[in-house]
């Protein structure tokens, strides 16, 4: 469904050369759940910013559905970190989600269908007259989860999505991730700087090496699809493979420091 | 609706004294060039509320309503286009910045013998005065749009009309209000200025007229007339603006409360 081959990507500044991401290869099946790890400033958002389109890799390519990516893929949608910055404030958080899907050109009786079911799958069911900036943080990011949910993407690309907001509304988010991927069947490739997310989250989690980028290791998650904050957490096979990429990570930054 | 009343009462406690001061201190004026002010309000209605208004009155507001609204379409339309291209934007902005420079009264003699002095004159003293300020206010704004947002507008394919519309323009509207609300006064500035040259009818003119027959209650009027004026104009833009901008001052109320 979405694939990664030997991409490579180099930043070319007046006075330094910045290697982002080295080599790196992976493969995401249709309709899974994948998250990625790595030590900061490893270039997770680099390779997102690639997977999605918006930033050219140096060599290397990304495919989705099996078409090269040279610009923003069709049914590929983004979550971004900056909740506050990718939601226009000067519209309502109806239009906010309702505005991919003008510009779709999908008719009007069915946007509004869609822009009403998603803002009820994220719990805002209430809010469609409010503006973004009247929200919470950890609302405004579930406005922004709403607009990729109504916009029915095959692909959907979540670059740290939690990092901004507390932790009781995060782990309030992670569960509705969980829903709205059970329930889309869409595929998701979820970025994070925490290994206990990823972890909780996915049914496989890539761990990167410090950059020049690669792949350190790729581990199924082998817990229950049903998972919860409390047993899943509590289980003892969590705390093992929470462990295994703990320590993939901890290798990988003292590799960054040595190199 | 108490916080209201309080407010229109400390906006209009310094000119109320004001008022006050220049009516009694002018009362017993024998000045030929300052008469009480007793007797510039007595010749204001006569003055205004006659066949002036529709004379004079109303076609200036007239021209300045046509020019600075074209000049507001033109400095939008030119500022958005030359804001999202880097290229065009290194061309023009020297050329922009000497053309700013230029004081627009000066233009007053040249555009006389282009444009005769009718109307078409005057607006186009207005528009090349009212141009600038709006036009190099949404070039900035539309520079600032944010990045985040769009690599929203790219990655949710909202492109074109849509694109233009809701993001690039209402980005930059903080700005563009910024320029606007320059550019009424300097609209008014020149709306005057335009009729007090080889003009025959207008505010301006009048003021002139009244001037050069030694009218000087009347001329006082004038100007009274276009300080109110001027306040209403800058009424009604605050009124407009509170609806554009309804959210860019919410959303600052917010942030700064956190």
């Amino acid at each position: 469904m979405l694939s990664v081959e030997e991409l490579h990507k180099v930043y070319d500044g007046k006075r330094r050369r910045v290697e982002a991401i080295g080599d790196l290869t992976f493969e995401v099946a249709e309709g899974s759940f994948v998250c990625v790890v790595g030590p900061s400033g490893c270039g997770k958002t680099t390779l997102l910013r690639c997977i999605a389109g918006l930033l050219p890799p140096t060599s290397g390519e990304v495919t989705v559905d099996g078409t090269k990516v040279s610009g923003p893929p069709e049914g590929l949608a983004v979550v971004f970190q900056e909740y506050g910055r990718s939601l226009f404030p000067w519209l309502t958080v109806a239009d906010n989600v309702d505005l991919p899907l003008r510009a779709a050109g999908t008719a009007r009786d069915g946007r509004r269908t869609l822009v009403g079911e998603a803002l009820d799958a994220v719990g805002l069911a209430d809010a469609h007259q409010a503006y973004p900036w009247q929200l919470s943080g950890g609302m405004q990011q579930r406005v922004a989860i709403a607009r990729a949910i109504a916009y029915q993407p095959r692909v959907l690309l979540m670059d740290e999505p939690f990092a901004a907001v507390d932790a009781q509304t995060r782990a309030d988010l992670e569960d509705l991730i969980r829903d709205v991927w059970q329930r889309l069947g869409v595929t998701l490739l979820f970025v994070t700087h925490d290994i206990d997310e990823a972890v909780y989250l996915g049914e496989r989690v890539i761990m990167l090496s410090a950059s020049p980028t690669h792949v350190a290791e790729d581990l199924v998650i082998d817990l229950p699809a049903d998972r919860d904050q409390l047993s899943t957490r509590g289980d003892a096979r969590f705390t093992e493979l929470r462990g295994r990429v703990y320590a993939q990570i901890q290798k990988a930054k003292q590799e960054g420091k040595t190199r | 609706m108490t916080g209201v009343l309080r407010r229109t009462g400390i906006a209009l406690a310094l000119p109320v004294v004001l008022v006050a001061v220049w009516w009694f201190a002018s009362a017993g004026s024998t000045d030929f060039y300052f008469p009480p002010l007793r007797t510039i309000v007595e010749v204001f209605p006569e003055t205004w509320f006659g066949p002036r208004l529709v004379d004079d009155v109303l076609p200036s507001l007239g021209r300045l309503a046509v020019g600075y609204l074209a000049a507001l379409v033109l400095g939008v339309g030119l500022g958005m286009l030359i804001g999202s291209n880097r290229a065009l934007r290194a061309l023009v902005e020297p050329l922009l910045e000497f053309l700013r420079a230029v004081p627009p009264p000066v233009l007053v003699p040249i555009l006389v013998l282009i444009a005769g002095i009718g109307n078409t004159m005057k607006v186009l003293v207005i528009i090349s005065g009212c141009l600038w300020p709006v036009l190099l206010n949404t070039v900035e704004g539309v520079r600032a749009v944010d990045e985040v947002l769009a690599d929203t507008c790219r990655t949710y394919r909202i492109r074109g009309r849509l694109r233009w519309w809701h993001l690039v323009l209402r980005s930059a509207s903080p700005q563009i209000v910024t320029g606007a609300r320059q550019a009424l006064s300097v609209g008014i500035i020149l709306m005057v200025i335009s009729e007090m040259f080889a003009a025959s009818s207008g505010l301006g003119y009048t003021v002139i007229q009244f001037k050069d027959g030694f009218q000087i209650p009347q001329m006082w009027s004038g100007v009274i007339l276009l300080g109110l004026l001027g306040v209403l104009l800058s009424v009604l833009f605050r009124l407009a603006e509170h609806r554009v901008l309804g959210w860019y001052h919410g959303s600052r109320a917010v942030a700064k409360e956190r």
